[in-house]
C-alpha cells in the first residue's frame, strides 16, 4: 500500500467505512506515521524511526546491536526505548455523542480516535486503558501494555453505544480518585455538561500531577448551526423539545457556543491542560499529532 | 355615519385574511424535528431571543392577515356613509340618471328662449358636479324614451356633445316610462350615491300617461321595489313657462256623398287651454294652398270646431292642414291630414245557386254557374237580390267607384283570396264548407262582408254556421208587414243615412213587406230605420275585417225601397265603409307607426320622403292586401311614400293632443308620483347645486384601504427580512 493510500485513512469518513476497529486503528496510525516521514517532525516517532549510522556523540544505548551483529556496523535506533507511561482514554458515550447528522457521529469519530491512540500507545510500549462513561462510569479497562490489551480495548470501543445523559464532572472526580500512579489522561468528549463541573474535574487530575489532553469533539453543525427552515430541536439526552427559527437565532447561538468553547480553552490553558477542539470533519492526524507533542514533552 | 360596502360580492374574499393563519398552522405541523446533541444553548436564548422571534412571527402573521383583509375589503369598495356638507373632496362615487324632457311642449317660448334650452343648461350644471369614475346616464322623456347616454361612463366631453345635439322633439311626453328606465339603470349601479334628475316642464299629461303608483313602476321595470328606488334620491327640476295655449287637437276628413265627386268635409277640433276666452281665425290649407278660413270663439278651457267643405279636382293623393295663429307653442298650431284618391273597388257579389239567368258578365270563372239578370223575363219579382246589387254598384254610372263581379256560391271557394275588398252574400241560402273557409280567410285578411238576407236564407244554417263568423247571434223568423211603412224622417239617425235627401226630407210610400228579426251578439252599430226598426247591423267579426247584415230583402217581394233614391246610395255607402279596413290608417301620432296601403305585387319597399326633406325606407307589411309602414315616426307633417319616383301613398303625422295641455303637476303630486323615492323638488341654478352637494354623501375608502395594505406590505417586508430577525 502506498503512502497516499495510508493517508486517506486520516479522513474520518473513510475510516468509518472500515470493517473492524483494529483495522481502523492500524490504518489511521499507519497513515499518520506515513505522514510523519514527510513532516518536519520526523524523529519523534518511537518504534518506526529509521536506523541511521552511528555518529560520534550519540548515546551508546541507542546502538542496535542486532544490526551490528549482522552487519558489523553501528546503527542507532531512534526512540526504541520502553516507557512506563500509563495512558487513560476517557471516552464520553453519552447520548449527545450520538449526534452526527449525515456523516459520522461524534461517538464514532471519538471511538476511532481512541482506537488510534490506543494502538499508538501500545505500539510505543505504553500502557493504555479505557474508560467509557456517560453520567457514570460505564466501562473501565485499567491500563496495561500486554499484547491482549489492544484487542480488549478495541472490542470494548466497538460495542460502545451512545446513551444516557452526560455527567463528566462526577466521572472525572471519581476516576481521579482511582488513579494512583501518574499518567496521561486523554478525555474525548463533547463536554456538553456544565463547565463549572467539567473544569474542576479536569483540574482534579492536574492536582494529582496527571497530564491531561482534552479532545473536544464537536459536529460541524453544532458550531455552525446551519439550519435553514424552522425546526423543532429535540435534546438527545433530555428529550426536551424546542421549536425555533434557526436563521433568526443563529447569531446568538454561535456567540453562545464561542463563549463556551473560549471559556473551556481559557480554563484549560490556565491549568496547563491541552485543549484540542476537533470537529468530526477534522482528519485524525491533528489529534494524533497533539498527542505526540504531549508524549514528547513527557519524555 | 356607518361603514358600508358597495360591492358586497367581494366581501367573502375577506376570508383570505385567514390564509396566513392556516398556512402557519399547516407549516407548523410540518416543522421538522431534529435530534440535536443539546439544546442547552437554545434554552439560554429562549428568554430573550426566541421570545422575540415568536413575537415577530405573530407580528408577521397579523400583518399578513391584515394585508389580505384590507386588500379584500378594498375590492368590496368600503364606504363611509354620512353627510359631508359641501365636501366635494369627500366624494363617493355617484351614479346619475338624468331624464330631460325633450317633448314638444319643451319647445315653448319662455323668458326669451325655449324651455328646453333652460333644461339643457341645468343638465350641464349637474354634469359639472360629477367627476371621473362617476356614472352618468342621459335619457329623454319624450315618447318613446330615448337613451342618449346609456353606457354609464361619465365623460364631460361626450355628455357635452350629446347635449349639443339635443333638440326638442315633436313627440308627446312619457315621463313615467323614462323614470322607470332611469331607475333600471340606477338599479344596476353599485355606487353609493344614486341620483335621478327629472328636468322638464312636469307636464301633467306626461305623468298621467300610464302613470300609476311607484310600486307599479317597479313592477314594470321588473326590478324589486327596493332596487328600483330603494336608496335613489330623486330630484325634480321643474322648468316652468306660460301655460296659456291654443291648439288644433284633431282634424277629420269625411267624404261628402250625394254631391259632386271629390267633395270633402274637413272638421277641425280646437282647444283653448289659456286662462281667458279667445277668438281666433282657423285656416284650411290643401296641397299647400289656403282654401278656407273661418273664425272660432272659445271660452277658457273649452273647445271649438271648424267645418270646412272643400273639393279636389283630380282623383289623386292630396294633403293639407288646419292652422291657427302662432302662440307660445307652435308645434300644435297646425294639424295635418291627407285625402286618398278614390280607387275602384272590386266587389264580389255572390248569388244563390241555380240556373244562370244571364250570361257574359264579368269576373265569373268559366263554368262557375254565374247568376245575373234574367233575360227578358219582364218580371221584376223574378229577379234576385244579386241582380239589384249588381245594378246598384254599376260602374258605368258617373262617379261610381265599384266594380261588381257576379258569382254563384258554388264557385266562391275557387276565387283568388284577397282580390276583393268586399264580398256581398246576396240572399244566400247556404254555403259549402270550402266556401265557409274562404269567407273566414277573407275576413281574417281584413276583408269586408255584406250579407243581405232574403227569401232564400236558410235560417237554421245561418244561425249555426255563418252568424258565428260575424260575431254570433241568431236570425228569427221573418215578420211580414203588409201594410205600408212611412220612413220619416230618414235623415235622422245613422251616419250612413246622413246627407241623404229624399224629396222634401220625407220618404213616403215605402212598403216593407217582410223583414227578419235579428239578434246579433256584440254588434258594433245598428242602423235603425224609423218606423221599420233595426234594418242593418254592423259587426267586427272575430276573425277580423268588417261585416254588415242587412235584414231586409231587396227584391220587390220584400220591399219597395226606392232603388236610385235610397238603395243605391245606401249600398254605395255600406260597401265603401266595408272597404275601409283595406284602406288602413293614413295618419298617426308622433312616435307611432304610419301605415299606408301598398300593393303587395310591388317588388321592393317604398322610400318615404320625410317632412324635413329626409328619406327613410318603409317596411312592407305581410297580409293579403299588403301595406307599408314607417315605424316610430318622429316629426309632424306629411310623409310621402314613393317608389321609382312615383307617389304611392301619403300619410299625416300629428302631435299627440295631450301634449298641448301644458299644465304642470303639482309639487305634492310629483312627490306622490315618485313615492317611495326620496324626492327633492329644486329650482335650477345655485339652489340645485347646493341641494345636490348637501345631499350627496359618503366617502369611498377603497383607496385608503389599498394604501393601508401597501403600508402593511412594506412593514411586512421590513419585519420579514433576515436582518430584522437577527436584530
Amino acid at each position: 500500500m502506498s503512502e497516499d493510500s495510508y493517508r486517506r485513512f486520516l479522513d474520518p469518513t473513510v475510516v468509518s467505512k472500515l470493517a473492524t476497529m483494529e483495522l481502523r486503528a492500524r490504518l489511521v496510525v499507519e497513515g499518520f506515521v506515513t505522514g510523519l516521514h514527510r513532516s518536519p517532525y520526523k524523529g519523534f516517532s518511537v518504534e518506526f524511526a529509521e536506523h541511521r549510522q552511528y555518529m560520534p556523540g550519540d548515546p551508546l544505548k541507542h546502538i542496535d546491536w542486532k544490526v551490528f551483529g549482522k552487519t558489523d556496523r553501528f546503527y542507532i535506533k531512534e526512540y526504541e526505548e520502553e516507557t512506563n507511561l500509563r495512558g487513560y482514554i476517557l471516552l464520553d458515550a453519552s447520548a449527545s455523542m450520538g449526534f452526527g447528522a449525515d456523516r459520522i457521529t461524534k461517538l464514532e469519530y471519538s471511538s476511532y480516535l481512541a482506537a488510534a491512540l490506543i494502538y499508538l500507545m501500545l505500539k510505543q510500549q505504553d500502557s493504555a486503558g479505557l474508560l467509557v462513561f456517560d453520567e457514570s462510569i460505564r466501562e473501565f479497562v485499567p491500563p496495561r501494555s500486554n499484547p491482549r490489551q489492544l484487542h480488549l480495548l478495541l472490542s470494548e470501543l466497538d460495542k460502545t453505544k451512545a446513551s444516557s445523559r452526560t455527567g463528566i464532572g462526577e466521572v472525572l472526580h471519581e476516576l481521579a480518585k482511582r488513579m494512583r500512579r501518574r499518567g496521561l489522561v486523554i478525555l474525548i468528549s463533547d463536554l456538553l455538561d456544565d463547565p463549572d463541573k467539567v473544569i474542576p474535574g479536569l483540574k482534579h487530575f492536574r492536582h494529582l500531577k496527571h497530564e491531561v489532553i482534552v479532545f473536544h469533539v464537536l459536529d460541524p453543525r453544532e458550531v455552525e448551526f446551519r439550519f435553514e427552515a424552522d425546526a423543532t430541536f429535540r435534546d438527545m439526552e433530555t428529550g426536551e423539545m424546542m421549536t425555533t427559527e434557526p436563521l433568526a437565532i443563529r447569531g446568538d447561538y454561535l456567540a453562545a457556543v464561542d463563549e463556551w468553547t473560549a471559556r473551556l480553552r481559557r480554563e484549560c490553558a490556565e491549568s496547563r491542560i491541552d485543549y484540542v477542539q476537533v470537529l468530526t470533519s477534522t482528519p485524525y492526524d491533528r489529534a494524533l499529532f497533539s498527542y505526540l507533542e504531549k508524549r514528547k514533552r513527557l519524555g | 355615519m356607518g361603514l358600508t360596502f358597495l360591492n358586497t360580492a367581494f366581501l367573502f374574499t375577506a376570508f383570505a385574511a385567514l390564509l396566513p393563519l392556516i398556512i402557519h398552522m399547516i407549516s407548523r405541523r410540518r416543522v421538522d424535528t431534529i435530534d440535536f446533541s443539546s439544546i442547552r444553548f437554545l434554552k439560554q436564548l429562549e428568554r430573550k431571543k426566541i421570545r422575540r422571534v415568536r413575537i415577530r412571527q405573530i407580528l408577521l402573521l397579523i400583518i399578513r392577515s391584515l394585508i389580505l383583509l384590507f386588500a379584500a375589503l378594498a375590492m368590496a369598495r368600503p364606504t363611509l356613509r354620512g353627510a359631508f356638507e359641501g365636501g366635494v373632496s369627500t366624494h363617493a362615487r355617484t351614479s346619475v340618471a338624468i331624464v330631460i324632457d325633450d317633448s314638444a311642449s319643451m319647445s315653448r317660448r319662455a323668458n326669451g328662449g325655449a324651455l328646453f334650452d333652460e333644461a339643457v343648461a341645468t343638465v350641464r350644471a349637474i354634469a359639472g358636479l360629477l367627476s371621473g369614475g362617476d356614472e352618468a346616464f342621459l335619457l329623454t322623456a319624450s315618447s318613446p324614451t330615448g337613451i342618449v347616454v346609456g353606457d354609464g361612463t361619465f365623460s364631460p366631453d361626450v355628455l357635452a356633445d350629446e347635449l349639443d345635439g339635443l333638440r326638442p322633439t315633436e313627440a308627446g311626453t312619457d315621463s313615467r316610462r323614462a323614470v322607470a328606465t332611469a331607475l333600471e339603470y340606477l338599479g344596476a349601479s353599485r355606487n353609493l350615491n344614486r341620483e335621478m334628475y327629472v328636468i322638464g316642464d312636469m307636464q301633467q299629461s306626461g305623468w298621467e300617461n300610464e302613470v300609476g303608483p311607484s310600486v307599479e313602476m317597479s313592477g314594470e321595470t321588473g326590478l324589486p321595489a327596493e332596487t328600483a328606488g330603494g336608496d335613489v334620491r330623486a330630484y325634480l327640476v321643474p322648468v316652468t313657462g306660460p301655460t296659456g295655449n291654443c291648439a288644433v287637437t284633431a282634424v277629420r276628413v269625411e267624404r261628402r256623398y250625394g254631391g259632386t265627386p271629390g267633395m270633402y268635409a274637413v272638421i277641425a277640433e280646437m282647444r283653448n287651454l289659456a286662462a281667458r276666452s279667445c277668438e281666433i281665425p282657423v285656416r284650411l290649407f290643401v296641397d299647400g294652398i289656403q282654401v278656407g278660413q273661418t273664425g272660432v270663439t272659445m271660452e277658457e278651457g273649452a273647445g271649438g270646431s271648424a267645418v270646412f267643405s272643400t273639393a279636389v279636382d283630380v282623383n289623386e293623393w292630396h294633403s293639407g292642414w288646419v292652422e291657427i295663429p302662432a302662440d307660445i307653442l307652435d308645434v300644435d298650431n297646425r294639424r295635418y291630414f291627407v285625402i286618398r284618391p278614390e280607387e275602384r273597388i272590386e266587389v264580389l257579389v255572390v248569388g244563390s245557386d241555380g240556373a244562370p239567368r244571364s250570361g257574359g258578365r264579368v269576373g265569373a270563372p268559366e263554368g262557375s254557374g254565374r247568376v245575373g239578370a234574367p233575360e227578358g223575363s219582364g218580371r221584376v219579382g223574378a229577379l234576385d237580390d244579386s241582380y239589384y246589387i249588381e245594378r246598384a254598384l254599376d260602374p258605368t254610372r258617373a262617379g261610381v267607384r265599384f266594380r261588381p263581379v257576379m258569382l254563384t256560391a258554388a264557385a266562391l271557394a275557387h276565387q283568388e283570396q284577397g282580390r276583393f275588398p268586399v264580398v256581398v252574400l246576396a240572399d244566400i241560402g247556404r254555403l259549402d264548407d270550402a266556401a265557409e273557409r274562404w269567407i273566414e280567410r277573407h275576413l281574417s285578411g281584413s276583408g269586408g262582408l255584406l250579407a243581405v238576407l232574403g227569401g232564400g236564407t236558410d235560417i237554421r244554417y245561418w244561425n249555426a254556421e255563418l252568424l258565428p263568423l260575424l260575431g254570433g247571434g241568431s236570425i228569427l223568423a221573418p215578420v211580414e208587414r203588409w201594410s205600408g211603412v212611412r220612413l220619416a224622417p230618414v235623415s235622422a239617425g245613422h251616419p250612413l243615412l246622413a246627407g241623404l235627401v229624399f224629396g222634401d226630407g220625407l220618404i213616403d210610400d215605402v212598403a216593407v213587406r217582410k223583414t227578419f228579426r235579428v239578434e246579433i251578439d256584440g254588434a258594433d252599430e245598428i242602423m235603425e230605420l224609423p218606423g221599420i226598426g233595426p234594418a242593418m247591423v254592423a259587426t267586427t267579426p272575430p276573425a277580423g275585417g268588417a261585416a254588415a247584415l242587412l235584414y231586409t230583402g231587396i227584391d220587390p217581394a220584400w220591399s219597395d225601397i226606392p232603388r236610385s233614391g235610397l238603395l243605391v246610395p245606401l249600398l254605395h255607402r255600406i260597401t265603401g265603409r266595408l272597404a275601409e279596413p283595406a284602406v288602413r290608417e293614413l295618419h298617426c301620432l308622433v312616435g307611432g307607426d304610419l301605415v299606408v296601403p301598398y300593393d303587395p305585387s310591388h317588388a321592393g319597399a317604398p322610400v318615404v320622403l320625410l317632412p324635413d326633406g329626409g328619406e327613410e325606407s318603409a317596411t312592407r307589411m305581410s297580409g293579403s292586401r299588403g301595406g307599408a309602414s314607417l315605424r316610430g315616426v318622429s316629426q309632424t307633417g306629411i310623409y310621402e311614400f314613393m317608389e321609382n319616383g312615383e307617389l304611392l301613398a301619403m300619410g299625416a303625422v300629428n302631435l299627440p293632443g295631450e301634449e298641448s295641455e301644458l299644465a304642470a303637476v303639482s309639487e305634492a303630486g310629483m312627490t306622490q308620483l315618485l313615492d317611495p323615492l326620496e324626492v327633492s323638488i329644486v329650482t335650477p341654478g345655485a339652489e340645485l347645486k347646493e341641494e345636490i352637494l348637501v345631499a350627496r354623501h359618503g366617502r369611498e375608502l377603497w383607496r385608503t384601504f389599498v394604501y393601508i395594505a401597501l403600508a402593511l406590505l412594506a412593514l411586512e417586508m421590513y419585519v420579514a427580512r433576515p436582518r430584522f430577525a437577527r436584530q
